[in-house]
């Protein structure tokens, strides 16, 4: 199963998808640019502790982190 | 007087004993929600620090990353405001920069919104953040 983790008030909220399931994908794939279009930026782990920001949906990917947008402090 | 006796007559309370009872059922429930979330975010950002960053936080607290463009290494201290501070080479905090992601968010995942931006994309994330001053820790002097 892979996850979409969204970042929020309680933590964080996980959608869990079977990626061999078209039909999830492709609800999967809504979600993440529903997110992005609303500014938060998406995050994959290519390594243990490293991290590439993702612009696009990558079907691949075991687990995805969404964070919302940053403002200075 | 058995304990499922004691239970019964408190559930009988009416009046003020009664309300102090649900505010202070309330004021618990609240506790146990915002560390369990406080938890989460912990959890995630453990998972997500590389093992070396973990184990520094472990140790210290604090975990250090290194800034995408410059090279630079920045220091993201347990908190959710004022925790980022640019360090020098021999590690001396020079300045702090505050940057946040939007809305409310625990400090594990304030964190690593703070590790994943600094390392992916740097410039951008200096451009917004607010620059405060941060004292060295400091040296005392034996002589």
């Amino acid at each position: 199963m892979a996850t979409l983790i969204v970042m929020d008030h309680t933590g964080d909220t996980r959608h869990h998808f079977d990626a061999s399931d078209a039909k999830a994908l492709a609800k999967a794939e809504r979600r993440f640019q529903e997110l992005t279009g609303r500014g938060f930026t998406a995050a994959v782990r290519t390594a243990p502790g490293e991290v590439t920001r993702v612009r696009a949906f990558d079907p691949k990917a075991d687990e995805t982190l969404f964070f919302p947008r940053l403002v200075g402090g | 007087m058995t304990a499922l006796t004691r239970l019964f007559l408190s559930m009988r309370r009416t009046g003020p004993a009664r309300r102090r009872q649900l505010a202070l059922r309330e004021l618990y429930k609240r506790f146990l929600d915002e560390s369990g979330s406080a938890a989460r975010g912990l959890r995630l950002l453990r998972d997500w620090l590389s093992p070396q960053q973990r184990a520094q936080f472990d140790r210290t607290g604090y975990f250090e990353v290194v800034g995408s463009h410059t090279g630079k290494i920045y220091r993201v201290h347990y908190g959710a405001t004022t925790n980022v501070h640019e360090v020098d080479e021999i590690g001396r905090p020079k300045v702090g920069w505050c940057f946040v992601p939007e809305g409310y968010l625990v400090p594990g995942d304030v964190m690593l919104a703070q590790k994943i931006a600094l390392e992916t994309d740097e410039l951008r994330v200096l451009k917004l953040a607010n620059e405060f001053p941060v004292r060295s820790p400091r040296r005392v002097r034996f002589w």
